[in-house]
């Protein structure tokens, strides 16, 4: 009998797997988008969400790098805090069952879900004129990195006293930086093409839907 | 430390070369992808001297690990503690911790006994092995010098520290062996570890 399973990859070897099978699905996503016609921002936001927890599954080898908090960011300032929420809490669930799921889910839920609401709250200062403004975009997921880091991190009060809590932040940082440099890659390579996909697909607000009718009309 | 000053100094030469030699337009991009490289490729390094430089003392008193740096929780450690006065140079001003890999980190002065622990490691079933592990984790600075007899093993100086030699207070004093806080009733040869033991070697008298 053969064995084709038998091959044992090493970790880089994994790595490049990981990066050509995460490229596979961001090409193939980027080339349905663009046949995609359809105004509605929630398949939009469902590819995200699939892309979102492909890239975190698999950039799990590298520390802390993963698309999911500029993703996040960026669905805050086009669709707003709600959209953001769904899509962080569902990107939070589905890549943890894969990557294991329990407490720290719900605080990672919370944690992506803060930098949503955030990006909404900016919206008018990042996204302005029709264009990201990529230095400002750049230094909010830099410091969301931090943020969503900090808010995970509360999840080890259940077990550690508030004493030694500074200590564990503190002996964090480095992986904090890791996921700050990383959003600031992303930002850079991913944030443009992503935000037009956004702004293509968003759904009409209905109010401006009846203005327009009405317009039309007079 | 040594080496995080040079990894920044490394990080902000290579952020000012990526700067200078790309366009404006692809500057982020380029900038981005060489901070990312760098951090990868350097993280190892980065997360050892950051957990050393932010390493504090074990006070729970009634831990084996007390007054050890919180880095070395759950791994083996090997203590040696020199009478006052007779401490070996660079070990005279309270507890050196020295990681496996020979990085000193951190002094304690106000431990109230003078020497070094040599710590960080695991996967030691055996005192003796562990204990030269630790020797040459130092450098040699706590060479060992040992007399096998009939009944086991005797260690007569540590670092050049020779308790027979030692005057005054010191009549019949010898090198003591401790493991996890109580007087070891075997020798270090056939001292058996857990996966945390600290080992501690302090002058005894008779």
């Amino acid at each position: 009998m053969f064995d084709a399973h038998a091959v044992a990859l090493g970790p880089h070897g994994m790595l490049a797997i990981n990066l050509a099978m995460l490229s596979i699905i961001g090409w193939a996503l980027w080339r349905a988008e663009q046949r995609l016609s359809s105004g509605s921002d929630w398949i939009i936001l469902t590819m995200l969400g699939a892309f979102a927890i492909a890239g975190r599954v698999l950039l799990d080898p590298i520390p802390n790098v993963q698309p999911v908090t500029v993703i996040v960011l960026l669905a805050g300032i086009h669709f707003g805090a709600p959209r953001s929420i769904a899509l962080a809490t569902a990107v939070a669930l589905g890549s943890n069952l894969i990557l294991g799921h329990g407490l720290w889910s719900f605080y990672q839920a919370i944690g992506w879900s803060a930098v949503g609401v955030a990006g909404a709250l900016l919206s008018e200062r990042l996204y302005v004129n029709g264009r990201l403004s990529l230095p400002a975009l750049a230094a909010v997921a830099a410091a969301s990195a931090f943020a969503f880091d900090w808010v995970v991190s509360l999840s080890a009060l259940h077990s550690l006293s508030t004493d030694v809590f500074l200590v564990y932040l503190m002996a964090g940082i480095p992986y904090d930086m890791l996921h700050a440099v990383s959003n600031v890659a992303f930002v850079a390579w991913l944030a443009n093409p992503i935000s037009d996909i956004m702004t293509r697909h968003l759904a009409a607000p209905a109010s401006m839907a009846v203005n327009d009718v009405a317009t039309n009309r007079v | 430390m040594s080496e995080l000053i040079g990894l920044v100094a490394l990080f902000v030469l290579l952020t000012m070369i990526v700067a200078n030699s790309v366009q404006d337009e692809n500057r982020l991009k380029a900038l981005s992808v060489a901070w990312v490289v760098f951090l990868v490729l350097s993280f190892s390094t980065i997360t050892t001297e950051w957990a050393r430089m932010t390493a504090e003392l074990v006070d729970e008193d009634d831990d084996s690990h007390y007054g050890l740096p919180d880095i070395w929780e759950g791994e083996q450690v090997v203590c040696f503690h020199f009478p006052e006065g007779y401490a070996p140079t660079g070990f005279d001003d309270g507890r050196h911790h020295i990681d496996n890999d020979g990085t000193e980190f951190m002094t304690d002065d106000d431990w109230n006994e003078t020497g070094a622990c040599v710590g960080g490691f695991s996967g030691y079933n055996n005192g003796w092995n562990l204990l030269n592990a630790a020797v040459n984790a130092s450098g040699n600075s706590l060479e060992l010098n040992t007399t096998v007899f009939s009944f086991g093993l005797m260690v007569n100086s540590i670092g050049g520290v020779d308790p027979s030699l030692m005057t005054g207070d010191f009549g019949g004093a010898y090198w003591s062996l401790y493991h996890n806080g109580g007087l070891s009733m075997v020798g270090i040869t056939d001292l058996e570890l857990d996966s945390d033991s600290v080992i501690t070697w302090r002058v005894d008298t008779w």
